[in-house]
């Protein structure tokens, strides 16, 4: 099959394994909408109003991170209890394009949950068309760095009562202890560094750079609170993921 | 060339400490257009062969070519040309049979109308467009697996590997089935099916192997395979007789509920008065697979590896 129809594949994937389910049970839009959601009027109950922001640019960025935990866990679903990625990978549809129909499935479960905190950033902060194209890139970047990372884990384990725990788990580091829903400000100045070690605090420091909210990493050492760096860390991270999801995954049993 | 090529290919799984042997040094050479069958118990080994030759699980030892191109060097090569029904493979729940086997198509790579023209054909062939338009959540288990096996007969792919593909049908929709297959080998495809019905082994197929603990014992047609016995007759008694009794006649397959002679026509008479005197009862026939597979492998085909 040409790059073309690796492409094509790619897409059919999506439409049926993310747009038609979605399609048939438009209740599947509230559960991935729910717990971001959940935590946004948490923090609107009991944070100061001014954190507010950072709370809906964390639900965006929940969404993206917990496509992530779909891929993990609809990958294994599909491998191990269904045996259809068995059926996938005898056929002419390359891992990538299997990976990325499947991470695209993903992007369109978020989608809806996005574009409603999208809509409830605009209604509480003024935000032009660049700093939603550059909220927009992060997303995309996180997006893919969680459904590559989910994919890798999913062909490591053999049963699915292993992998449950561990997508919510990995999953939930990510998105909830960084500073995700809140500004990396709150956290006491000489832990900043251990919130580094998570890929989605670069995606949070960009994001809220993008949409003008302040409360960025302050390490001390310019170089490491620069958004350069943030840049550079979550192309880096979304590479590591991504070369591990094509070159390290078990697309076949050894 | 041949379809498809095994030399001396063996896998051992590590399980708990312990290595298992799931194949030993199995060499199987399948013609091209050949419907060949993997007979066998519950963890003698097919799923682990066909696994292997179609890509999904790495050999210990040895090699399998797929017209002539090593799956195991080269998968990119040989999977454009193979398509898989996997052993308990289910469906995408919310989806119809007939975006099932439209949709892989499609993703197989064929064109629009190419791929509404198959699908319309094997749902038809395979009795299901009664049911085309019903989500897989709602259908039978009987039929989820036809639409599985539709699914991969469509794609019309130069060697399909087919793992129990009638597990869970009615005895109407297997026979459905076996025609739909054997029409696909008509139109030049390989087949290597695996199951542990007797009746689809021998029916279905062109030659057969018998796969006992990772190893081929036997390989040839059923027909053949029944005539290793090397009996003419198969009586099968309930009560009237016991079992050794029985024993300078033939050979004796006994079980809780019945016993089984394999014997020479010229014992039948005997043997058949002899039972009914005792108010038992007594079916004559002809030697079938079971008896045969029971004889070569010494366990029947139902009971699991152990």
């Amino acid at each position: 099959m040409s790059f073309r129809t690796q492409a094509q594949a790619a897409l059919r994937i999506c439409y049926f394994n993310g747009i038609m389910p979605l399609w048939r049970s438009p209740l599947l839009i509230a559960a991935v909408f729910l717990t971001p959601f959940s935590f946004l009027f948490f923090l609107y109950v009991i944070a100061p109003r001014s954190l507010f922001p950072f709370g809906v640019v964390g639900g965006i960025l929940f969404t993206a991170l917990f496509t992530g935990n779909g891929m993990l866990n609809d990958c294994a679903y599909l491998r191990l209890e269904r045996q259809l990625q068995q059926v996938f990978v005898a056929s002419p549809v390359s891992p990538l394009a299997y990976l990325l129909g499947m991470a695209l499935s993903e992007l369109a479960f978020a989608l809806p949950a996005t574009v409603l905190f999208a809509s409830i950033l605009v209604l509480v902060r003024p935000v032009g068309p660049l700093a939603l194209a550059a909220l927009l890139g992060v997303v995309l970047v996180t997006w893919l760095l969680a459904t590559t990372l989910g994919f890798f884990i999913s062909t490591l384990f053999a049963q699915l009562r292993e992998i449950w725990p561990i997508g919510t788990l990995v999953f939930s580091l990510l998105s909830v202890l960084p500073p995700v829903f809140y500004p990396a400000t709150e956290i006491p100045a000489r832990w900043q560094w251990v919130a580094l070690l998570a890929p989605s605090t670069y995606s949070a420091q960009l994001a809220d750079r993008a949409v003008g909210l302040g409360g960025g990493i302050s390490t001390g050492v310019a170089f490491v609170d620069s958004p350069f760096f943030a840049v550079g860390m979550l192309v880096a991270v979304t590479l590591l993921f991504g070369g591990a999801a094509l070159f390290l995954a078990r697309w076949r049993e050894p | 060339m041949d379809a498809l090529e095994a030399v001396g290919l063996s896998k051992t799984y590590a399980r708990r400490g312990a290595s298992v042997r799931a194949l030993d040094r199995v060499d199987l050479a399948i013609p091209k257009n050949a419907l060949f069958a993997f007979l066998g118990r519950n963890g003698a080994g097919k799923t682990t062969f066909i696994k292997i030759a179609a890509t999904l699980l790495l050999p210990t030892e040895g090699t399998v070519t797929l017209f002539g191109h090593d799956v195991v060097a080269d998968p990119a090569s040989v999977r454009p040309l193979m398509a898989l029904v996997p052993q308990e493979g289910k469906l995408f729940f919310h989806l119809t049979p007939r975006e099932h086997v439209y949709e892989y198509l499609r993703v197989r790579g064929a064109s629009k109308e190419s791929a509404t023209s198959r699908t319309d054909a094997i749902l038809e062939a395979m009795g299901l467009l009664p049911h085309q338009n019903v989500i897989a959540l709602r259908l039978s288990g009987g039929l989820q697996q036809r639409t599985l096996v539709a699914m991969v007969l469509a794609t019309e792919a130069p060697f399909l590997f087919l793992d129990e593909p009638t597990l869970g049908m009615d005895p109407f929709a297997r026979r459905q089935v076996w025609e739909v297959i054997r029409r696909a080998a008509r139109r030049g495809s390989t087949v290597l099916l695996t199951t542990h019905y007797l009746d689809e082994a021998e029916q279905l197929s062109d030659e057969l192997a018998v796969v006992e603990g990772g190893r081929i014992l036997y390989r040839g047609t059923g027909e053949a395979l029944k005539a290793t016995v090397g009996r003419e007759v198969r009586l099968q008694f309930s009560g009237g007789v016991r079992p050794e009794e029985l024993a300078p006649f033939g050979k004796v397959f006994a079980d809780r509920d019945r016993v089984v002679l394999l014997t020479a026509r010229a014992s039948v008479r005997e043997l058949t008065e002899l039972a009914l005197s005792r108010g038992g009862e007594v079916t004559v026939g002809p030697v079938t697979l079971e008896e045969a597979f029971l004889d070569l492998v010494g366990r029947g085909i139902g009971e699991d590896e152990s």
